[in-house]
């Protein structure tokens, strides 16, 4: 479904992403791993459209999706959440779901019909799913730190995406809330049967949920493989899970 | 024929030369401006005002002396001090709280500080203009290739590039200069090193404060000093900083030279409308180069 | 809800009966209230709504007025052609300031508008076989039913509640709360799927297109128009309209325009420092109440429906 070929991007001279190859097929979830500073983050900037590629291709469905703008790629079926918080501050958390889902049915130019209420069924089964249900009218500035990052999820999944991109979903997060949000995460994978892409930093829980993993170091990928696969590599012992202490 | 063409060309070059004057004026104001505005990232819309009443101070100095050369001199120097003074006060009394504002904010802070100081102007000088004569040892005028170029003009012409060097050695070759260049790229990394970020913030204030004042003391012989002397130089001076690239001195002074050039040149190819040209310089930069000429500290 | 709704047909009624209760001046007077009001309402919509940098507003007004006074001063076409020419020419220089100004973030979009709004104001400044340069227009001629001072005050009146409803109906819809996205965060908007730079442009011919309209009333209230209607200080001028009323509601810049208009007249009879006056409260309201007074209010208020809820 999305495939990363020797994708390159430098920031001056520094090659963030130098390399990294990435498969996604339908219906899995896929974690990237690496070090503060592989280049994860750039790497989903780069998908997303929030940074355009020096060289390399990246395909969404069969179609090159490099240097498009974020807000087409999104409508070709890619969400995501951030790594920093990001959402709407002063809008509610129901309008904040509330826009991704007018923005997903082209609603957005509509100027004289009442916003209020429209969607709602929707929006409130995607707070629902995600347990905000409760806070929907709450200002978003004033949600916990973990609820708004659930929320992140939420304004994604509004775009009612074939592939979702979730940057460290669980940071920050305390460890009952991490919980849940891995939980909340295999449910859509089930349930919705959403393609995932994420990164995290937890091992344990990236060998909990994801499939497949892709590890990334100084901008390249070393291998991409199952979990299996990936343990058991040597290179990725010395790298990277060796300091971590083996799982 | 030949000599018309010539007396066309020198025309033209006096026009250039009084542009350049005026230049001056424009990039010792805007300099400061741009200072300001690349450190402490503060418009500082006020910056007009203080031009104002720099020229202000000048005319009380001038005409409570008597005139005469060593009044102007006086005035040349007690105008900057004054004006750096006031600005003193501003940045210890209010900016110094309120640098984490968002732009949009100070801009319009900046803004009232702009009325309020018009109207002590008001208060302390009068509504009426005021003028001062050019002191008589610049009275008078070179020969210019046969055509008169005024002896002040060519004064002004010495004072910007000296101002140019000044600033250049302050902001190069003192401490406190370096530190507000690096301040000015990154404020935080610079307290981070344990440097009191706030004094160089006052002082590259006051030293955009006094460059103000200096403005307004030199074009003090040459207008009629008035108020709203202020709204249309803050704009101009606004825009030459825009063109140049926020923070950037030698984009100031890139700037004024387009400014002045294109005004003074369009003057004499189409007078009713030679000052539209250097706004259109402005756009016409800006729409290919949105940041400005040169580096933005920004 | 139903209280406010009252309380504007109250201050609806009290507007409609002011010309009889009032003076010709102090009537004048409200006109340009209301004016003004749509005018803040106006750039309150890219700005407080947008989150755009439209640091010159003024220039549609005037180009709205402009458009309006030559209209009926140069061409014998009908009155009403004239007072729809104004708005468009406001909304078509908009489009066209707005394509190239889209492209900028924050302040550089602020800075080229500036830019761009300066050259308007200057060319109209110089170009006096045309727009009457710096004396500007005076004298313009109307409709008899808009002669009185009544007259343009009704025409005033009606065409800026319209106005206001319409542009609330606006904020109300799906468009304007996809707008408050765009201001709370551009790169998230984008990351739902919306185009911030195609709802900015939007945003801005709105904007200016409503200026225009109130420029156009200008020309019927005062039946004058002049460069200082775009000069720069008075963009800044309703900028801080907008501030002072509060930015993120609805009202709050009409009711700031109207404070500044009236603290204007009436300071003005008392003291001819008026704009220490409003510099002063300015400067208070800037650091000790940013989200304007109107705003600040409506927080209170929120919040303390929180703590009763
Ligand atoms: N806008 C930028 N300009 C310059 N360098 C950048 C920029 N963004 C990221 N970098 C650098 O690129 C490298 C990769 O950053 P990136 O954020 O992708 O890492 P990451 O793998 O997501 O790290 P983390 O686990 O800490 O989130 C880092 O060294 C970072 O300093
Ligand atoms: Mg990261």
């Amino acid at each position: 479904m999305l495939r990363v070929e020797s994708a390159v991007l430098s920031f001056g001279g520094f090659r963030a992403v130098n390399g990294a190859n990435l498969e996604v097929t339908a219906g899995e979830i896929v974690a990237v791993i690496g070090p503060n500073g592989a280049g994860k983050t750039t790497l989903f900037h780069l998908i997303t459209g929030h940074l355009s590629p020096d060289s390399g291709r990246i395909l969404f469905k069969g179609r090159e999706i490099s240097g498009l703008p974020p807000h087409v790629i999104c409508r070709r079926g890619i969400s995501r959440s951030f790594q920093v918080v990001n959402i709407f501050p002063r809008l509610t958390v129901f309008e904040n779901v509330q826009i991704a889902v007018l923005s997903r049915e082209r609603r957005t130019f509509r100027i004289f019909s009442e916003v209020k209420g429209m969607e709602a069924d929707e929006v409130h089964s995607i707070l629902r799913n995600v347990g905000l249900y409760d806070r929907r009218d709450a200002e978003s500035d004033l949600l916990s730190h973990g609820d708004q990052k659930v929320l992140e999820i939420a304004v994604a999944l509004g775009g009612k995406p074939e592939l979702l991109i979730l940057d460290e979903p669980t940071a920050g997060m305390a460890p009952e809330e991490t919980e849940r949000c891995i939980r909340l995460i295999r449910r859509l994978s089930e349930e919705l049967g959403l393609t995932i892409l994420f990164c995290e930093h937890d091992i344990g829980l990236v060998f909990e949920i994801a499939k497949r993993i892709m590890v990334m170091v100084r901008g390249g990928t070393v291998i991409q493989g199952s979990c299996e696969e990936v343990r058991r590599n040597r290179e990725v012992q010395s790298a990277y899970l060796g300091e971590t202490g083996g799982c | 024929m030949g000599s018309l063409g010539n007396l066309a060309s020198s025309g033209t070059l006096t026009q250039i030369l009084v542009g350049l004057s005026r230049t001056t004026i424009l990039f010792i104001v805007s300099s400061g401006l741009t200072l300001i505005l690349g450190v402490l990232r503060i418009p500082n819309i006020a910056h007009g005002s203080l031009y104002m009443i720099g020229a202000f101070v000048a005319c009380t100095v001038i005409q409570t002396l008597g005139g005469g050369m060593p009044a102007f001199w006086a005035a040349l120097t007690v105008a900057p001090l004054a004006v750096a003074a006031l600005g003193f006060v501003l940045e210890r009394g209010f900016f110094s709280y309120l640098y984490d504002r968002e732009h949009l904010m100070l801009l319009l802070l900046t803004f009232s500080f702009a009325l309020i100081l018009g109207d002590l102007v008001k208060i302390v000088w009068g509504a009426e203009y005021r003028s001062v004569t050019v002191p008589a040892f610049f009275q008078g005028s070179a020969e210019l290739f046969g055509l008169p170029l005024p002896y002040y003009n060519l004064f002004l012409l010495l004072v910007g590039p000296v101002i140019a060097v000044f600033l250049w050695l302050v902001i190069n070759r003192t401490r406190m200069g370096k530190i507000a260049l690096a301040a000015a790229v990154d404020s935080e990394m610079v307290s981070a090193v344990g440097i009191n970020v706030g004094w160089v913030f006052a002082f590259t204030f006051v030293l955009g404060c006094a460059l103000a004042g200096l403005g307004g003391a030199l074009i003090a012989p040459m207008v009629n000093i008035s108020l709203g002397m202020d709204h249309s130089l803050i704009m101009e001076a606004f825009l030459i900083v825009i063109m140049g690239g926020l923070g950037n001195i030698w984009g100031a002074l890139l700037g004024s030279l387009i400014f002045g050039l294109t005004q003074s040149l369009g003057i004499l190819a189409w007078p009713q409308f030679g000052i539209v040209f250097p706004y259109l310089a402005v756009v016409v930069v800006l729409l290919f180069r949105p940041k400005g000429l040169l580096r933005s500290t920004w | 809800m139903n209280g406010r709704r009252a309380a504007l047909l109250l201050l609806l009624a009290v507007l409609v009966a002011l010309p009889h209760a009032l003076p010709r001046f102090y009537t004048y007077v409200a006109a340009i209230v209301l004016l003004t009001g749509l005018l803040a309402t106006s750039l309150n919509l890219a700005i407080g709504y947008g989150g755009i940098y439209q640091f010159h507003h003024a220039v549609f007004y005037g180009i709205g007025a402009y458009g309006t006074a030559l209209m009926l001063t140069r061409t014998a076409l009908p009155a009403p052609l004239g007072f729809v020419v104004g708005p468009l020419a406001a909304a078509l220089l908009s489009l066209a300031m707005g394509v190239v100004c889209v492209r900028l973030s924050k302040l550089y979009f602020g800075m080229l508008q500036i830019s761009l709004g300066s050259l308007v104001w200057v060319t109209v400044y110089r170009w006096y076989s045309f727009t009457g340069g710096d004396d500007g227009i005076h004298g313009i001629p109307l409709p008899d039913a808009l002669g009185s001072t009544g007259g343009a005050y009704y025409f005033t009146l009606a065409v800026t509640v319209l106005c206001l409803a319409a542009m609330r109906r606006i904020a109300a819809s799906p468009f304007g709360k996809t707008l408050e996205g765009i201001r709370d965060n551009p790169v998230r908007s984008a990351a739902v799927g919306v185009d911030v730079r195609a709802h900015q442009l939007v945003t801005l011919v709105i904007a200016g297109f409503f200026g225009g309209v109130a420029g156009t009333l200008f020309v019927v209230v005062d039946t004058s128009v002049f460069p200082d209607m775009m000069f720069w200080t008075f963009s800044l001028e309703v900028l801080i309209m907008c501030l002072l009323g509060g930015m993120y509601t609805f009202f709050g810049p009409f009711a700031g325009a109207a404070a500044i208009v009236l603290l204007r007249v009436f300071a003005s009879h008392y003291t001819s420092y008026w704009s220490l006056v409003l510099g002063v409260i300015l400067t208070l309201v800037i650091i000790f109440l940013p989200d304007g007074i109107l705003g600040y209010a409506v927080r209170r208020h929120r919040a303390g429906e929180a703590r009763s809820a």
